[in-house]
């Protein structure tokens, strides 16, 4: 029945590039109840130069409002007071974001954050899921952030939950991150036995031809192929990854975000934003099987 | 400046070495938005890693993470700046030598005392540079074997990986 509904919704639910090109209101802008938005997006170095820069705050935070759950990569800032900053203004139209992020990471002095951006109306944190993906071997740079989700479109018991796993590769290291994310996807995927859907997001340095150590993934796809996502539109680096049939709340639906042309700004100014394209792809809100009910009680965020 | 692969690059790398970090920082995120426009500037890049300035630093960083390998001819420089004693500064030059491959062979013998390096993330990246040096790396057998013995598994992995890809 669930599936019969899902099918029904994906042929009425109005298609998410036209709800992208939307602008925002004086309000927040009505999101459909029937697709959570989720996002990826790269924000190089985000820190005070860029929180400075009036217009390019502007832009971003309209960009979050896009959507129901963005993963940032790339906070680079001494102050802690950058994202909470920023999810300020991100509300300054009555929006209701709240955020998560996760320790500075990285081997040199030059250190990176991950955080999620989420839109409180619609989804909420599992608190206790907060954490960074152990990393005993130091195969991964910039180790991912995880946190679990879950929507509030729908009643609790049959409520999406997924897990978001946060990346960013290390750019001179890419096929060996890659090779050490495969088994960081499947560890995930055994992490909960009430949790089947996992979803890797973020800038992999990589686009599909490179993703063969995925393919030993059973059922693994992703959502962003044969099309650029960074803003001068010349590589394909930023994905989200998922495997069915598990997440069968994918509803095939993705995209990227265009800073040039959903903004109507020119190169340079795009650029000022970030040398990314925020991408994203759309779920069903509402889980494909019954045993999906969890607790998610509040606890304290802890972070290995 | 409405055309990043118009920005003047020269202009900006004398811009680097003005007294004011307001501009210098200006000028790493100019390079940085700059793209491969700023290959040129990929030495003066590494040389900002050193910057006493936050922004100066992370603009010079974020630049080299996308520049690729560095122009022809600089490896003798990289070389020296490898050695530098600012682990930031290190860290990248070792990392554009690594790019080069097999061009910077030249590099081996220095890469081969940075494997001893008090700072962990210079170490480990000059096991991963000799990794791509292909056999010129062999010069640095000795110091690569005892790398493998690390008790960082990273450093170990590296160096066994560096001492395969050189036949040693």
């Amino acid at each position: 029945m669930v599936r019969a509904l899902l099918a029904a919704c994906v042929a009425l639910w109005c298609a998410p590039a036209a709800l992208l090109a939307q602008q925002p209101a004086a309000g927040p802008a009505a999101k459909p109840w029937d697709a959570l938005l989720i996002a990826s997006f790269n924000i190089q170095v985000f820190g005070e130069s860029k929180m400075s820069k009036q217009h390019v705050v502007e832009v971003l935070t309209r960009v979050v409002r896009k959507f129901d759950v963005v993963a940032i990569q790339e906070v680079r800032a001494k102050s802690d007071e950058i994202i909470p900053s920023f999810v300020r203004a991100v509300n300054a139209d009555g929006s209701r974001y709240h955020y998560v992020i996760g320790p500075r990471e990285g081997r040199t002095v030059s250190k990176e954050q991950y955080a999620f951006i989420y839109d409180t109306n619609r989804v909420e944190v599992d608190a206790s899921s907060l954490g960074v993906v152990p990393n005993p071997q130091d195969k991964l740079h910039r180790p991912p952030m995880h946190v679990r989700f879950r929507t509030r479109v729908t009643p609790a018991d049959q409520a999406f939950t997924f897990w978001l796993v946060d990346i960013h590769t290390d750019p001179d290291e890419v096929p060996q991150e890659l090779e050490a994310l495969t088994g960081v996807f499947q560890s995930m995927q055994a992490l909960r036995p009430d949790e089947d859907d996992v979803i890797l997001l973020g800038d992999l340095n990589a686009g599909p031809p490179e993703f063969s150590s995925f393919k030993r993934i059973p059922g693994i796809g992703w959502a962003v192929s044969g099309t650029t996502t960074n803003t001068r539109r010349s590589k394909t680096y930023d994905n989200l990854v998922f495997a069915q049939p598990a997440t069968a709340e994918y509803l095939g639906k993705w995209g990227v975000l265009d800073l040039q042309s959903t903004f109507g700004i020119p190169l340079d100014t795009a650029l000022e934003v970030s040398d990314h394209n925020p991408v994203w792809a759309a779920f069903y809100p509402a889980e494909t099987r019954s045993s999906a009910a969890v607790n998610m009680a509040g606890q304290p965020p802890v972070v290995r | 400046m409405s055309d990043p692969a118009a920005t003047d690059i020269h202009g900006l790398i004398e811009q680097l070495g003005s007294g004011d970090a307001g501009r210098r920082a200006e000028a790493a995120e100019q390079l940085c938005r700059a793209g491969s426009a700023a290959h040129e500037a990929s030495v003066p890049l590494v040389v900002a890693c050193g910057d006493g300035d936050d922004r100066v630093r992370e603009w010079a960083v974020a630049a080299l993470e996308e520049l690729g390998p560095p122009p022809g001819g600089s490896n003798s420089t990289l070389a020296d700046l490898a050695a530098s004693s600012h682990p930031l500064v290190a860290y990248w030059a070792i990392t554009l030598l690594g790019r080069s491959g097999q061009d910077a062979a030249v590099a081996a013998p220095v890469l081969a005392t940075c494997l001893e390096a008090a700072d962990l993330s210079v170490a480990q990246r000059a096991a991963w540079a000799l990794g791509k040096l292909g056999p010129a790396a062999a010069v640095a057998r000795d110091a690569l074997t005892k790398a493998a013995t690390s008790a960082d598994p990273r450093l170990a992995r590296l160096a066994e990986q560096a001492l395969d890809s050189a036949g040693a």
